[in-house]
């Protein structure tokens, strides 16, 4: 099968302010995922792993390195073409509440993907209906706005909106941090579902190295916007080659 | 918490809309007398009748006389069409105006957010009057230049507004989600940007409703606005205001209704806030 998502020497640098020199965000970073397999990004904060994230939705340009999806460059996508990019990847934001318009009701947004693509607003209405049921919100939920429900309702309608497209490629930027110890059980079993059933592949970014080793399959570590480990994630627990990773293991075992 | 408590609570939340609901239909009546003042002055506003010169108010005339015994309150109504709707239709321009530039500069940020936001300091650094005095002396007088001179030094208030809240929202995770949504620049920007910043220009444009109507009145007074024997609220007080000793009731009239809308027109902006305030309760 077709390889999901391939990056190659990705980097980005952003200017610093009041000064001349550059900051290395992202380094020469390259990996791929294969389908239905769930790759952890991980590393403290300031290490790239949000920016890489943007480069692959094109949130942010790419300074040089090349990005395919399912097989297709996107590194340049504009306009167009990047319609039908997030119809085949999307992504779910760590802060939930702040992901919706706070103007908008949770099925409007929801629903907003689906009537970009052309599709009628009593079909979009319907399909975002039944992905917020699948994901645990019953129908009232499709009319609050998102300061009148918990976090992680919030999340559980940004997944929502994330998959009502039913895309290959799920990017989760710390989609459980901002949530406490049970709610963040409760999205990840939801997340697994989604897997199973949907067959997507996710791109799963955190910080948090044991919950990456019960949710993924393989894990990168980064460090200062450089790839500087890989491996499963028993593998990277048991046997840490960096040092980096070793603290990033002792401080939370 | 008690019920008491909650329902107290209650009350002050919804407070909001009990405000909104009155001064808007003030401000309705306001408007709707501007629309329909010929038909409601009881006399004509422009006849002239010296033998009832300078009348106290009574039955007949509720504001009494000016010195030419016109009907103060037939002329405050006819006055309340040039005041209230050059008030209207200047706020109505400058904020579209500066919206559209504010946003535009926000949004594309650069050399030319920059240069425009420049030119709009230019216009921001003349005082008011000294720019309408000017505009007066090249195009000359009349509530159409003076309403000119004030929309060319009101607008850049609003494109700060707008370009502030524009690069504030334009970096927010709900406008990287609707781009994940597939929504263009466009589609952002009238979809999200929009609805997100009108609350605030919005309420500037309801509190300036006021502040336009007291400076077009200013500029009437100093003879820059209209003109008599229009009936205007501010040239109504300029024509009048050597009988505040004597008759003050003649100045008074359109002093009370310039005072009356500018209150209507302030507090319904500041209801008009409390609405559009995403966290207040519907």
């Amino acid at each position: 099968m077709e390889t999901v998502l391939e990056v190659r020497n990705l980097t980005k640098t952003f200017p610093k302010r009041g000064s001349r020199e550059a900051l290395e965000a992202v380094a020469d970073v390259s990996f791929r995922i294969e389908p239905g397999e769930c790759l952890a990004v991980i590393g403290g904060s300031g290490s790239g792993k949000t920016t890489v994230a943007k480069m692959i939705t094109r949130l942010l340009p790419a300074d040089s390195g090349q990005i395919f999806l399912m097989g297709e460059e996107i590194t340049h996508a504009k306009g167009k073409a990047l319609r039908t990019i997030y119809r085949k990847m999307q992504m779910v934001f760590q802060t939930p509440a702040e992901s919706f318009d706070p103007r908008r009701t949770l099925g409007e947004s929801a629903a907003e993907s689906l009537c970009n693509q052309g599709i009628g607003k009593a079909e979009a209405a319907s399909r975002v209906q039944e992905l917020f049921l699948r994901c645990g919100l019953p129908e009232e939920y499709l009319m609050r706005y998102p300061h009148e429900v918990s976090g992680g309702q919030c999340q559980r309608a940004a997944i929502a909106r994330a998959a009502v497209l039913h895309p290959a490629l799920l990017i989760l930027d710390e989609a459980t941090s901002a949530l406490d110890m049970t709610v963040q059980k409760e999205i990840l079993e939801l997340l697994s579902e989604l897997r199973r059933e949907e067959g997507m592949t996710y791109l799963f970014i955190s910080h948090d190295i044991a919950l990456v080793q019960q949710f993924c399959d393989r894990v990168l570590v980064m460090d200062q916007g450089r790839m500087i480990e890989e491996g499963t994630p028993d593998e990277v627990i048991r046997a840490p080659r960096q040092e980096y990773t070793k603290r990033l293991i002792e401080s939370i075992l | 918490m008690s019920i008491p408590t909650i329902r107290k609570q209650k009350i002050v939340k919804n407070h909001w809309k009990i405000r909104l609901i009155l001064f808007g239909i003030l401000a309705v009546l306001l408007i709707l007398t501007a629309l329909f003042s010929e038909q409601l002055c009881p006399y004509d506003p422009y006849l002239q009748n010296l033998a009832n010169a300078k009348a106290a108010p009574s039955a007949d005339h509720i504001f009494g006389t000016d010195r030419y015994g016109r009907d103060m309150l037939s002329r405050v109504i006819a006055g309340s069409r040039t005041s209230i709707f050059s008030s209207l239709i200047l706020v109505a321009v400058i904020t579209i105006f500066g919206t559209v530039v504010g946003v535009f500069c926000g949004w594309k940020g650069g050399w030319v957010d920059s240069l425009i936001m420049r030119i709009s300091d230019i216009f921001l650094a003349f005082p008011g009057l000294v720019f309408a005095l000017a505009a007066a002396a090249v195009l000359g007088g009349g509530i159409q230049n003076a309403m000119l001179a004030l929309a060319a030094i009101s607008w850049p208030k609003y494109a700060r507004i707008a370009r502030g809240q524009t690069m504030a929202q334009k970096e927010a995770t709900y406008i990287q989600a609707a781009r994940l949504s597939g929504c263009n620049t466009g589609q952002i920007i009238r979809r999200h940007i929009l609805p997100n910043i009108a609350g605030a220009i919005l309420v500037t444009a309801m509190l300036d409703i006021g502040t336009m109507l007291m400076e077009l009145a200013g500029l009437s007074f100093l003879g820059l606005g209209a003109k008599p024997p229009a009936a205007e609220w501010g040239s109504m007080m300029s024509d009048t205001r050597n009988l505040l000793a004597t008759h003050p009731w003649v100045p008074f009239a359109p002093g009370i209704a310039i005072f009356v809308s500018v209150t209507v027109f302030n507090l319904l902006g500041e209801a008009v806030r409390d609405w559009l305030d995403p966290h207040s309760e519907r």
